[in-house]
């Protein structure tokens, strides 16, 4: 393995990586934009340029391959000046639109220059106009003007999503990004160009002038929308309600995880946060015939807890693969081993879908393998088994949660059952035909505002801490179970979901020995995340 | 679509010409040319017909198409005249030449006449300073050491 | 002095394969067969002291010994017409006049390497030279000098011509690969080298048509003759392309290391009108400028590179006391900025914004900080991009400024050229 020495230290690193990526697992920062760890190397911004000694001409880092006796500097004076004037170059045609650009808090061109510019302008020529708020698609608009010709959207349509939409046209300063012009940039994965984008040429349209980015707090997460459980970090606003219009999150952006989703999430994923603001069920709701009234949850859960005390074989109950292991575990608990409950389904809220061979998986529930490694199957004919018991009157109350058993795409529940049961409850966070006809509304939290596991599909468990409170009236699954376990006196161990988690590791068979991935660090901006795990050279398109 | 842009013939040539190299794309250049020659020149829907028989993606032939300066995406004037303007030609009165045609013609460098007659362009070094200054005429000859008369003369 | 390839430079007459037969044509291709076995032609190659005559002036020998036989891939050779650098028109001569000299030295350059195809690129503007090169390799496959088992040696080579559709970079070697390979021009990040990795992924030699033409010679009359024709170490002889403000602009064929005086004044007849030499680009246009002062230099590539500049491409330009190096230099900056292919930063963004502001300057308005702030942004142009062409567009600026520099600081300092008042500022002897 070659031995290396960059700025005075020393380093030992796989054949074939890369100078920059060597630098980094140094800490030693080397500015760049062309560069990506999940893309090929394209060497055109020259950001990047670094001393090697015995070599006359400075050299890119991201395309030298660490050498054994290699000696790298990257932080002479030629270099301060080269990095100085290459920043100078790509900003004497930049339109500094700082004032109405979206990138504006999160621009390479701003970083490095208070980092590596700081230089006065020596600007006396026009500079050359481009095509500005070009809708490429229903996800992302172009800026021309701004843009850098780093070239890292056309070689993710190239490489990643292999869609070929975008490509450079033209020859020298008169360079733009364009796209096919009978396509759209419509593909699975569009919103992935505006993360690659160091500036804001490239820029979300659902983020269009929402909010600056530097009033945006965040928290990591993992996505709900499929089995994959790509990482993401949810970026969110308290403080200015007046931007968004209320809503707390105001948009998502991958996690780099090496394991699962790398640097990418599809567009279902990050554009399909609305749902933590919008259409919330926000206090628990209790209705008799027609009229539902707002009531208060401590009234609300003795009267569950009655329902519960009935005939527990009368008693039918629903669960989805969208809740977390703890979640289940606690349910399994409470209803299985502590109510002796016989009618527990798993369902899936979500029909399978689309699935591709890169990100998304056609099973739309995060938590389906934990479900099952929990002991609850997937059973499809859950909703015969339980309409036939209703019409035969042998359940006369369901517990629902988070489901929409009316609207299920397969095999829905009619409406006529449901109103045929004496008394239903409804536990989940977003407004549903199921929750707008049943006898009780329990508003729970989505799962930003829980801490909590997924199991993925290929058995990978991941934690994930609370993002936000819940909203309103809401709360979490765990304390709807702890409540409801003190009012019918069944055992509750547990303080905390860590408690929970702690158990389901010691004790769940299952379980035991499934590797704990750690979920992304570092949110979007690539420069502070990414352990550079794959050396460019290997990378090819097709990287998973 | 009136013609369609593969005719058999042209098609033909195509598979001639993708023969003589180890990738499809490679012949992208000439096949370029060979639609061009047959068709005046290259509209989008001929670019889209050129991805479609090398099996590159359309974006890749409008990359190409922008990038050289030889391919026509306008129909061609009848007589086209590209005017050097490289150093030897431009210490030789180049511009004086482009000045005088431009004025002649009553259009700018890299404009047609309206009646489709003329076209008139700038361009770099063509590789005939000894002629300085000169120009390409229809895309093929080279006509210099240019004067006003000599220019007059090609006129007529 | 004995003319070797421009003998045949005949004005409307190309040579057929029949006259050049008959002059001994081909005899050395099929000599280089029997008396050479490669590695050993590549020996005799590098002895002739034959340097790449497109621009760059590599050993063409040990270029040759760079490329890897055991790789598994074909190897390739792709002779380089795209002739774009201005000043420069030589290889227009050679394919136009003698392609016959130039498919021979492909043959002899074949065997060299274990190649059996030849890509010749010609730039899209050379149509006559094309329709003469595609007649000739018509004429050489009739006679078997191209095709299968040529002169009965079992070894078979082709050649595809390809042209090129209007852009200066593809005569970079990387940015030719890319455009063969039916892409934009645009060069590549080096490691890999052609060499080893060049057109479809395979060892690949590119070559300058020059270059391969004087092979015939060295193979005939031998190594030692073609080198001792020249300098130490610039062996033979080589096409100027001579032009500007001569009496008789044209191709000369002169030893390596022949006095830049004696080209403009014995061979090109001196300057016209009985005016005085003010500057002269000796080596196309990415080659840095001389003064009249400096045209006592012998025009080979290490002499040339001694004194700052470069042989390049041999297009030796040349000035006389009428022109305004303003206005020279506009045009020069003014073919890099339309010519960068767009790829690197500093080239794209610093060949367009020196081009913008020698335009202010030309129009009048420039300003006393100018000259400074173009050596500046052309002191990171040069040693920051993937390719040469920023080197060469930054080199010819700072040659101008350097040398010239009074007369940009009288054109700034008055709005225009002070040429017709006859105060030309002395140039600066650097």
């Amino acid at each position: 393995m070659p031995k290396l020495m960059i700025d005075g230290r020393e380093i030992e690193v796989p054949k074939g990586t890369r100078v920059i990526e060597a630098a980094k697992r140094l800490g030693i920062e080397i500015p760049y934009y062309c560069y990506h760890p999940g893309l090929t190397v394209a060497g055109n911004c020259r950001m990047c340029l670094v001393e090697i000694e015995k070599m006359p001409r400075l050299q890119i880092a991201c395309h030298m391959e660490a050498q054994d006796g290699m000696v790298v500097r990257t932080d002479t004076e030629k270099i301060r000046q080269t990095r100085k004037h290459v920043l100078e170059f790509l900003l004497s045609n930049h339109p500094v639109d700082c004032p109405v650009c979206d990138q504006a808090g999160e621009c390479w061109l701003q970083d490095y220059y208070m980092k590596h510019g700081l230089y006065a302008s020596r600007l006396a020529e026009d500079k050359i106009k481009k095509h500005k708020a070009v809708v490429l698609g229903p996800t992302v608009i172009l800026d021309s003007e701004r843009c850098i010709l780093c070239s890292r959207c056309v070689r993710f349509t190239d490489e990643i999503s292999k869609t070929h939409e975008l490509g450079i046209v033209n020859r020298g300063d008169h360079s733009e990004i364009t796209i096919d012009p009978n396509r759209a940039l419509e593909n699975a994965y569009s919103g992935n160009v505006v993360d690659v984008c160091p500036v804001g040429a490239l820029t979300d349209r659902d983020f269009r002038f929402k909010i600056r980015a530097w009033y945006l707090s965040s928290g990591n997460s993992v996505c709900s929308g499929c089995a994959r459980g790509c990482n993401i970090q949810v970026q969110y606003n308290l403080d200015r309600p007046h931007h968004g219009k209320g809503a707390r999150v105001m948009r998502v952006k991958p996690c780099f995880n090496a394991d699962i989703n790398q640097w990418w999430i599809c567009d279902e994923g990050r554009y399909g946060y609305k749902f933590h603001d919008q259409n919330r069920i926000l206090q628990p709701v209790s209705r008799s015939g027609q009229t539902a009234r707002e009531v208060a949850w401590e009234g609300v859960l003795s009267e569950v807890a009655q329902k519960l005390g009935g005939s527990r074989e009368k008693i039918g109950i629903f669960v989805s693969p969208q809740l977390t292991n703890e979640e289940l575990f606690l349910i399994r608990g409470f209803f299985k081993e502590g109510l002796k409950c016989p009618n527990l389904f798993l369902l899936s809220p979500k029909s399978e879908g689309r699935q591709d061979d890169f990100l998304i998986r056609a099973d739309k529930n995060p938590n389906s393998k934990g479900a099952e490694l929990l002991g609850f199957p997937y059973d499809p004919k859950a909703i015969s088994t339980f309409a036939s018991k209703c019409s035969l009157g042998a359940v006369d109350g369901v517990i629902v949660f988070g489901q929409d058993l009316l609207s299920l795409k397969n095999t829905s529940l009619d409406k006529s059952v449901l109103e045929k049961l004496k008394w239903s409850v409804f536990i989940g966070s977003n407004h549903n035909a199921t929750s707008d006809r049943a006898s009780v509304v329990l508003p729970s939290a989505t799962y930003v505002e829980k801490e909590g596991s997924f199991t993925n599909f290929e058995g990978r468990i991941q934690r994930f801490k609370k993002v936000l409170e819940p909203l309103a009236g809401s709360r979490t699954e765990f304390e709807i179970l702890r409540a409801l376990s003190g009012l019918l006196k069944i055992a509750f161990r547990y303080q905390t979901t860590e408690d929970v988690f702690t158990h389901l590791q010691a004790h769940e068979k299952p379980f035991q020995g499934l590797p704990c991935v750690q979920i992304g660090m570092g949110g979007t901006d690539i420069r502070v995340l990414a352990e550079p795990v794959i050396p460019a050279i290997e990378q090819k398109g097709d990287i998973l | 679509m009136s013609t369609p842009i593969f005719t058999p013939e042209i098609k033909t040539k195509a598979d001639a010409i993708v023969g003589r190299y180890t990738t499809r794309r490679a012949a992208m250049l000439e096949i370029l040319r060979l639609l061009a020659e047959a068709h005046g020149h290259i509209t989008l829907e001929t670019e889209k017909a050129v991805a479609d028989y090398l099996q590159v993606p359309a974006i890749d032939v409008r990359e190409v198409m922008t990038f050289y300066t030889l391919f026509h995406k306008t129909p061609k004037a009848k007589r086209r005249f590209c005017v050097c303007r490289s150093l030897s030609c431009a210490l030789q009165g180049g511009e004086d030449i482009l000045k005088y045609l431009e004025q002649k013609l009553g259009i700018k460098a890299g404009e047609k006449t309206g009646d489709g007659a003329f076209s008139l362009e700038a361009v770099e070094c063509l590789g005939a300073c000894e002629m300085a200054p000169m120009m390409q005429v229809n895309d093929d000859e080279y006509v210099g050491p240019l004067t006003k008369e000599k220019i007059d003369e090609l006129m007529k | 002095m004995e003319k070797l390839i421009s003998k045949y430079f005949i004005p409307g007459k190309t040579l057929s394969v029949g006259d050049y037969v008959r002059e001994g044509g081909y005899e050395a291709a099929r000599g280089a067969f029997t008396r050479f076995d490669p590695p050993a032609l590549i020996a005799e190659v590098s002895k002739a002291n034959l340097r790449g005559l497109g621009g760059a002036g590599f050993p063409t020998g040990k270029k040759w010994s760079f490329v890897p036989q055991n790789t598994g891939k074909p190897v390739y050779l792709v002779v380089n017409v795209d002739e774009g650098e201005p000043g420069t028109f030589k290889d227009k001569y050679i394919l136009r006049h003698a392609p016959h000299l130039l498919i021979e030295g492909i043959i002899i350059a074949a065997y060299a390497n274990n190649i059996h195809t030849a890509y010749v690129y010609v730039r899209g503007e050379y149509t006559e030279p094309y329709r003469k090169l595609t007649q000739a390799i018509e004429e050489a496959r009739e006679k078997n000098f191209l095709g299968k088992n040529i002169f009965g040696k079992g070894f078979d080579l082709d050649i595809v011509v390809h042209r090129g559709a209007g852009a200066y970079i593809c005569g970079e070697e990387t940015g030719l690969l890319e455009s063969l390979e039916g892409k934009k021009g645009f060069p590549r990040l080096k490691p890999p080298f052609p060499a080893v990795s060049g057109v479809f992924g395979c060892p690949t030699v590119i070559n300058n048509p020059e270059t391969l033409s004087y092979l015939p010679f060295i193979i005939s009359r031998g190594a030692e003759w073609f080198a001792k024709l020249g300098m130490e170490r610039n062996g033979g002889m080589r096409l100027f392309s001579v032009s500007g403000h001569v009496k008789r602009p044209g191709v000369y064929e002169l030893p390596m290391g022949t006095p830049l005086r004696e080209i403009i004044y014995d061979h090109a007849g001196g300057i016209r009108d009985g005016k005085k030499l003010k500057a002269v680009v000796p080596g196309g246009l990415s080659a840095p400028i001389l003064t009249a002062e400096e045209i006592d230099i012998k025009m080979d590539f290490d002499s040339l590179a001694a004194k700052g500049t470069m042989a390049g491409s041999g297009g030796v330009m040349v000035m006389d006391e009428s022109t305004c190096m303003v206005h020279a230099l506009h045009a020069t900056m003014r073919f890099f900025a339309h010519e960068s292919c767009g790829q690197c930063t500093p080239c794209r963004e610093g060949t367009g914004w020196v081009n913008r502001i020698l335009d202010r300057v030309m129009r009048g308005r420039g300003r006393k900080a100018d000259i400074d702030n173009l050596i500046d942004i052309g002191s990171f142009i040069a040693g920051t991009t993937i390719c040469a062409l920023g080197d060469g567009a930054s080199m010819a600026m700072m040659g101008y400024l350097k040398k010239f520099r009074p007369e940009f600081e009288a054109y700034i300092r008055d709005g225009k050229c002070d040429l017709k008042d006859g105060s030309v500022p002395h140039p600066v002897s650097v």
